[in-house]
């Protein structure tokens, strides 16, 4: 549990630091968000909301590329990865501690970017965000479990940074569909029912990239 | 005689179709240093990714406490320690933030006073708090031993451990060595050229076309010579 807590801590650190993920995401965020509500030239009314569940999770998946590859980059520096392999700290707990650094980027990112989906798509602040909270964080949470697994791999190799997106977005689009379809259900104010039965498969997807990740982690972080 | 804690058998590293190493057997038993030297691209530092468990052999075995280096308990990696050319320091960090993370993954007891006594000890107390990125190769060097030193390792495996360092660097390095002797660390150092420590007897290797060959003294040239830090 250290050994988490010291990973967990240093990554907070040197983000709190630099600020290199959050800005990178926040902005990515934006230019997202900003382009396809031009794109998309939304009017009020439920397509509104439909349209912007599918923009918010547009800059979500991007911006969690970014924030996944981020954590393990800084591993690469000066070699640390090879530091982490060496430690006495198990590999799945490095695996964890690796992806809730992610998954707090990509949390915070997520934050501005619903922020500014309500303001570009002339929604309100009000109660249906709430409910869109568990949506969001369960599609963030898989998405950094997957993420974080694919981007130890694509870090081991050449080009490895293009190999991401290509893995990522393919192996997500399930859970996608269920996050877009349960944000769009939640920001038209649809009863809770219709929210649920994709929410299961958003927990059901998490649980199978968190498993997979957990376990597979330790056979491709390193070097050769 | 001791068993050995670094051994190496048979073991061979061959990159696409070039071989590296081949059939190198090792026994470095505690309280045992074994310097390794070669000219560049010998494959020194390939041997040391190899018996650090870094890097998987095309045949043979790496051992460590007896055990496959590649698959060592989290038990036996906490009493390992490598040097290599990377320094695995985090550039955005201090001097002290580094080693408080690694105090932190190694569960060193009574962090804070360790932390500060290696510091001192390297002579980087007026740069604990710079970031590492600020730092001249021979300050990372430094701060590369303390943050091996810190954890007190069984074994040691140091490549190229005297580069970048200077006459004072290089006293600080052999007076660690000494100690980690003393308290029957088992190691290994690799340099370009013999090093003569006083206190410290090598058993001396040279890596020859992929082989590693026992040297006597006789066959060396003239060695470089580490002075008592003073």
């Amino acid at each position: 549990m250290a050994g988490f807590v010291a990973i967990l801590r240093k990554d907070l650190r040197l983000e709190l630091r630099s600020g290199e993920s959050t800005i990178a995401l926040v902005a990515l965020s934006l230019l997202i968000l900003v382009v396809l509500v031009f794109a998309l030239d939304p009017v009020g009314g439920v397509r509104d909301a439909a349209t912007a569940a599918g923009a918010l999770w547009v800059a979500l998946i991007f911006a969690g590329m970014i924030g996944s590859t981020r954590a393990l980059l800084a591993e690469r520096d000066n070699g640390c990865i090879c530091a982490l392999i060496l430690s006495p700290l198990d590999r799945g707990a490095l695996y964890v501690a690796k992806l809730v650094a992610a998954f707090i980027f990509m949390a915070i990112a997520e934050a501005a970017a619903v922020v500014l989906m309500v303001l570009f798509f002339n929604l309100n602040f009000d109660s249906r965000l709430l409910r869109l909270a568990p949506v969001i964080a369960l599609g963030a949470l898989g998405f950094s479990a997957l993420s974080t697994l694919l981007a130890a791999i694509s870090g081991r190799i050449r080009a490895g940074d293009l190999l991401l997106p290509l893995l990522a977005v393919p192996m997500f689009v399930p859970a996608l569909i269920a996050g877009v379809k349960a944000s769009g259900a939640a920001l038209t104010g649809a009863p809770f029912g219709a929210i649920s039965q994709w929410l299961k498969i958003l927990v059901a997807f998490d649980i199978i990239f968190l498993t997979t990740g957990y376990l597979l982690f330790e056979h491709v972080i390193g070097e050769d | 005689m001791d068993a050995a804690l670094i051994a190496a058998r048979g073991l061979d590293k061959t990159f696409g179709s070039v071989p590296i190493l081949r059939g190198v057997n090792l026994a470095v038993p505690p309280a045992t240093a074994a310097m390794i030297i070669g000219r560049n691209g010998a494959g020194k530092s390939t041997l040391v990714r190899l018996l650090a468990g870094l890097s998987a052999p095309t045949a043979g075995e790496a051992l460590l406490f007896g055990a496959p280096s590649r698959t060592l308990e989290s038990a036996a990696r906490r009493r390992l320690a490598i040097v290599t050319h990377q320094s695995f320091l985090y550039p955005n960090l201090t001097a002290r933030e580094n080693l408080e993370f690694y105090a932190g993954l190694y569960g060193v007891a009574d962090e804070r006073a360790e932390i500060l006594r290696w510091i001192d000890r390297v002579g980087l107390a007026a740069a604990a708090d710079a970031r590492v990125r600020t730092f001249s190769r021979g300050m990372e060097q430094r701060l590369t031993l303390a943050r091996a030193m810190l954890t007190r390792p069984e074994v040691l495996l140091m490549d190229e451990p005297f580069a970048a360092l200077d006459g004072d660097g290089v006293a600080l390095v052999a007076d660690i060595l000494r100690e980690a002797i003393a308290r029957r660390c088992a190691m290994v150092l690799t340099a370009h050229q013999p090093v003569t420590i006083d206190g410290l007897k090598f058993d001396l290797y040279e890596i020859v076309r992929g082989r590693l060959l026992p040297l006597s003294g006789d066959a060396l040239g003239a060695p470089v010579r580490a002075q008592q830090a003073g």
